[in-house]
This record gives structure tokens, sequence and C-alpha cells, in this order.
């Protein structure tokens, strides 16, 4: 029980000139929390889908539980739930129909039925909207129907393509507890998300970018890769310095994070010393600064702007 | 994989899909108000097959004796509804006139009968309309004839005493020869296989076949775009079901309230229209490989398209021409040669000629054998077709 409950090994899929996916290999151990991250495009969506057998690789392997899912895509079925990113549930039928007529689409046994939706219902806490039609539901309770959905068969793993996408911050909340929940008891979770604050809850996160895997570690590693100094400066017109210090050399890239200037140099501390020799631009007022300790939205932002500079990537490989 | 499960998984399909139908009202009321209403419809619509009370206008320039006999008995007939006509000059103007035909008889008609050189009598026919043109003239035609022959019957009444011995002085059979032309030459016609001439009789498989065609296409059509559009079908497709599973489950419905509607109709045209129907397990089982065909062609719009608003275009361009060739209310007969070539792809012709030859006809297996075959091809095509189509949406 030891070995990787999914497996990629050099996954590709091309439609015709666009390669979505290029030879992915990586493997998700049993109980993981495994966050995908990547912007929109990256191939997120087609991974998935080549994992849950809804697409067909263009060539390579992934296996879930030691089954191809493609080759044995019905077998592999039962072995996880997937809740896609649109709702797609259907909306003229109640919650429990919803519920009824997933169990039965994935076989689970007429006996054990009742009981088994039962349980979902208390766990999504949707019991008090049992007969309401799915269309009928506020946004965070028909994800977790579709999460009800998704489990209904018990599989021992759950793709999750955005859950979380347009919910308000209790939902998602809620959402997030849930999956803990799942986790504790043993589900592996497979989530795609573009929220970096929620791959922090992670326990380990995949960055994709252009359908490639740049980096694959727990959230701590992935920030401890970060190896040179983040400086943070506080300017005055701020949208000003931005695009001034965009142009200057030796800086890869400059953000805006809550007002301040996040500065992405591999040698912030050769720049800070120029400038308080010799700050070069007289119409803007530099204010102060501090150095910052990166989080996940740095580490992806160097990860997939390719600042290879300020990484040490060899501590992931 | 065994069988029980399968059957689970296809009634929970089956049952999810009725629960779409039972919620959408307005098709439900469709369904259920639609085939009785058309059959009513068409049943009373063409009850009558014959022209009757057509406005014409007619114009007597001659008031002689015989254009007022004439034009007596052209009034006493049904079939046109005569206007006399003021204006005695020039062609009649037939739109303005609100009229589809005109008859002149001209001046000096009666007075040319008897100099021996009839006149011909102008008629005016309304030829937009290609179906009635022959039939109003050849009513005409009939008419002329009958009044011609009264004349003539009233001349031998008529004739002197004299003309009658020089005719006995004729050989027998000349003159046996000249009585036989002077009489009309009859038919005996019998019409068989539907005696009472009843339209009904005949429309009844082609309101069936229909109303089907019409609902079934169209339902079906949507059920698989509808799931795509929803993106419903990723989500359908992640669970066991087979492909076959989801195409059986999301057919039984549709399967079931299609045999309600052919009862329904049946019981109308039964009741109402007192139409008789033989060979009941024959019937049901043309109805059924009907049914199973249309299933599988909407099943095939389905698969074929992306959104319910294609599925149902794609389903009108595909009912449009069936409706008009299929031979549902009018004989194939008048179509051109190449046109029936075209007709005889469409299911609903087969339906119409063998529901006709078992009910109609009551002919054997070996008439209609053939329309079984086209239409049990057809089911199989559309199947697999939408199988196949489907499993290319897998992919």
């Amino acid at each position: 029980m030891n070995e990787p409950i999914i497996i990629l090994s050099a996954l590709t899929k091309s439609y015709r000139d666009l390669q979505a996916v290029r030879d992915l290999s990586f493997q998700i151990d049993r109980g993981e929390i495994f966050g995908f991250l990547g912007a929109n495009g990256a191939g997120k969506t087609t991974t998935m889908r080549m994992l849950c057998g809804l697409a067909h690789p263009t060539s390579g392997l992934a296996t879930i539980d030691g089954a191809d899912a493609w080759q044995q895509r019905y077998a592999v079925r039962s072995k996880f739930g997937y809740m896609a990113q649109r709702f797609s549930l259907y909306p003229d039928l109640t919650v429990l129909e919803n519920l009824r007529f997933f169990a039965g689409a994935y076989r689970v046994p007429p006996n054990e039925l009742g009981a088994r939706i039962e349980r979902l219902l208390g766990q999504m806490d949707l019991q008090a909207k049992r007969d309401a039609a799915a269309g009928s539901l506020s946004g965070g309770m028909r994800q977790l129907l579709a999460l009800g959905c998704a489990l209904v068969h018990q599989p021992p793993v759950l793709f999750l393509d955005e859950p979380t996408s347009g919910l308000d911050p209790v939902h998602r909340q809620q959402m997030w507890d849930l999956l803990y929940e799942l986790s504790h008891n043993g589900i592996t979770i497979f989530v795609t998300t573009h929220y970096m604050d929620e791959a922090e809850r992670c326990t380990e996160v995949g960055f994709l970018h252009n359908g490639r895997l740049l980096a694959k570690a727990s959230p701590r590693v992935l920030k401890g890769t970060f190896k040179a100094k983040l400086l943070e400066l506080d300017a005055k017109p701020a949208m000003d310095a931005l695009v001034r210090l965009r142009e200057v050399p030796g800086i890869l890239g400059v953000s805006l994070r809550s007002g301040s200037l996040r500065v992405y140099a591999p040698d912030a501390e050769d720049l800070l010393a120029g400038w308080q020799r010799h700050w070069p631009f007289p119409e803007i007022k530099l204010l102060g600064h501090r150095w910052a300790e990166p989080d996940m939205e740095d580490v992806f932002t160097a990860y997939s702007q390719g600042y290879g500079a300020m990484l040490d990537q060899e501590a992931i490989r | 994989m065994n069988i029980r499960s399968s059957l689970q998984a296809i009634s929970s399909v089956a049952v999810k899909e009725f629960i779409h139908i039972y919620r959408d009202w307005r098709i439900l009321v469709l369904v259920l108000i639609l085939p009785p209403v058309f059959t009513l419809i068409f049943g009373h619509a063409f009850e009558s097959t014959e022209a009757s009370d057509v406005p014409a206008l007619l114009e007597d320039r001659d008031h002689s004796p015989q254009s007022e006999q004439f034009v007596q008995e052209l009034i006493n007939g049904a079939t046109f509804k005569w206007r006399l006509g003021k204006k005695i000059s020039g062609q009649p103007d037939l739109l303005r006139e609100h009229v589809q035909a005109a008859l002149v008889i001209p001046e000096g008609w009666g007075a040319s009968l008897k100099n021996g050189d009839p006149i011909a009598l102008p008629l005016y026919l309304d030829g937009s309309n290609t179906n009635t043109v022959s039939e109003l003239e050849g009513r005409i035609q009939e008419k002329l004839g009958e009044f011609q022959k009264k004349q003539l019957e009233a001349m031998v009444e008529g004739l002197p005493d004299n003309v009658i011995d020089l005719a006995k002085k004729l050989p027998v059979d000349v003159r046996n020869q000249f009585i036989s032309a002077m009489s009309q030459w009859g038919l005996a016609s019998e019409v068989l296989y539907n005696p009472a001439k009843r339209f009904i009789d005949y429309v009844v498989p082609g309101v069936i076949g229909v109303i089907l065609q019409l609902l079934t296409v169209t339902l079906t059509a949507c059920t698989i775009a509808r799931e795509r559009e929803s993106g419903t079908l990723y989500q359908l497709m992640v669970t066991s079901l087979r492909r076959g599973e989801i195409v059986i489950g999301k057919i039984l419905p549709y399967l079931a309230i299609s045999i309600l509607l052919i009862l329904v109709v049946i019981v109308v045209a039964g009741w109402h229209f007192h139409v008789q129907f033989h060979d009941h397990f024959v019937l049901a089982l043309i109805c059924l490989l009907f049914l199973l065909c249309s299933l599988g062609l909407g099943l095939l719009i389905s698969a074929f398209s992306r959104t319910q608003t294609q599925a149902i275009q794609l389903s009108v361009f595909f009912l449009l021409p069936v409706f008009v060739l299929s031979g549902a209310f009018a004989p194939l007969e008048r179509l051109p040669l190449a046109i029936r070539y075209l007709s005889e792809c469409f299911p609903l012709t087969h339906f119409c000629r063998a529901f006709r030859l078992v009910n109609l006809y009551r002919a054997g297996l070996t008439y209609y054998g053939m329309d079984l075959i086209y239409l049990f091809l057809g089911v199989v095509v559309t199947f697999v077709g939408a199988a196949l189509l489907l499993k290319r949406i897998e992919q």
C-alpha cells in the first residue's frame, strides 16, 4: 500500500498544433492533498481529464491505484470521484434525486444507498435542502452537493477542478474544512486552483506552466528554494515606481502587494545599497524598505516567469 | 459487469430522464395535447377529398332557352358556388371577382347548337393551384356532357313519325350500332381496399407517423445535446455508466411515452372516426420498428450537435422534407421518380406504406416485408451511428 496512488509517466496531450500537456511525469502518495497550480490554459484541466479517462493521452501513461487511466478507464472510474469546474449537476432534479441518480450511476448497492445518502447529506450540511431543486441552491451549496455526488461511491481518490472558484470566503473555508476531513479519512485529493492562498493548504504542490511541470514539492520546501532575498519597497507614486523599476537592469520583475512593491532580483542587496547612495528617480519618493518572506505567490511567480536566478532548483530535484 | 447491476444503472438513467420530462411541464403538455388534437384536425381537414363550393363566375351572354337551361343545371351542381356575372364583354378578372373559375356562354350559343356547329364555351381557370385545375375542368365537362345527353333525349322524343318510320327501314345491325352510339358508354366501377373512400382511413398512419417523428426526433435530439451544453455529459462519463447504458436509459422513457401516444391516436381514430384496425400484432411491430428508428435518428442528431439549439435546427431540417415527401398525406405516385428515390430513404415512407398495406389492403408479409427490413436497417444504422459519435466525444 505504500506505492504512489497516482502515477504520471511522460504524459503528453496534443491538439493538432497545440501541445497542451508536455511530458508530464510525477507521482502522488496516498492521503496527500495535491494542489495543481497554473495559470488558465496551463494544461491543468487537460491533465485532470486524462487522469479521469475523459481524454486519451497522445503519448505516455497515467495510472490510478495501479490501473491505466485510459486503457482500463471503466475499471478506474470506481476509484475516483470527479468534480468539474462548471456546475454539472441536473438543476431540475432535487438534491436527493441528484444524489440518488449518481449513486445508481456508480452502482452503489441498493441496500446501502439510503444510509450513505443520509450520511452525505449530513456531511455536506444539506439535510434542510434535500427536496430543493439543485438549480435553486446558492453557489456554495451547489459545490457541496457536487462534492457529495462525487463521493457517493466512496472513492479512494478525489479530483476537484477549481472547486472554490466563485465561492465566497465562508464557503471556501467550509469546502476546505471538508477536504481536510476527507483527507483525514484517507482519501487522496487532487485539486486544481489558481488561488495561491489555497496552495498553502495543500500537503504538496505542483506548478504547471505551458503544459510542463516546473516544480513539485510541499509548500514549505518550495518556499525554501527561494534563495534570493525579497525586497519590499514603499514608494510614491507607487504605479510610476512600478513602471520605472521594471526597466532597471538586474530587476527581473516587480509586483504590487498591499500597496508595496515587491522586487524580484537575484542581487537585491546590491541594488538597495546602490539606491541608498543615489536614488535615480527624482520624481518618485522612496519612503522605506524591508525584507519580505516569500509566500506561494512569490514562489509561483518566480517559477512561472522563469526567474531561475532567484531559485535553488537543485534542492527539489 | 453483471446484468443486474447494468439494469440498475439503466433504470437510474431512465428515472432521471423521466424526471426531466415530468418537470418540464411545457413539453409534457405538448406531448399530451398534440396527438389527439392533430388526429382530430387532420382527420377532419381532409375528410372530403372532392372539391365543393368553389366560387365561380357565370356569364350568360346568350339568354337562349338552351343557355338558360344549362345555367340551371350548373347552379344545381355541388362543386361550384356560381355567381352570375353582369359585365358582358372581354376576359373575366378572376382575382377581382374572388373566383377560381369563370364560364362564359357566348352570344349565339343556343343557335349554334341548332345549326350543327356548336361553339366551344370559353372557360377561365385559376391555374395557380395545380391540384384542382383539372378537377374543376372535368366537373364542368361532365355537366356539359349531361346537358348534351338530355338535349339528345329531348330531340329523339320530338322526332316526327315519318323520321321514325324511315329509321325502321334501316338494317337491324346498323340500327343497333346507332342506338349504341347514341347512349352513354358506362363503367361498372368497384372501389377496393377503401370502399367508403374515406380519407381518414388512408391518413391515419400519416398522422401517427408525423406526430411520432416530430416528438421523438426533437425530444431525443435534445437529450444528449442538453447534457453536453450543461457540462453534465462529462460528469455522466466519469461514472461507471457504459455508453450503451446511457443510450438505453435515455431511450426508455421516450419509448414508453411514444407507445402511449400511438395508443391515444389509435383510440381517437377508432372512437371518433370509426377507423378499424386489423392485424394488431403486425401493426404493433411496424410501429415499434418505426419508433426505434425515430428515436435512433434523434440520438444521432443529438450526438452530432453541440447545443440544443443546433439539435432543434438539425431536426427541423431533417423533418421538413420528410413531412412533404414521405407520402404521409398524399400518394407518392404524384412525385417525380427521382424524388421518389429520396422518399425511400425516410423511415416515415416505409412506415406509412407498411401500415396501409396491412390495414387498408390487408396484404401479406410478402408485400410489406421489404419495408420492415428497411425500418430494421434504419434502427441498426442510427443506433450504431449514435454510439460511434458518442465514442468520439469520449476522446
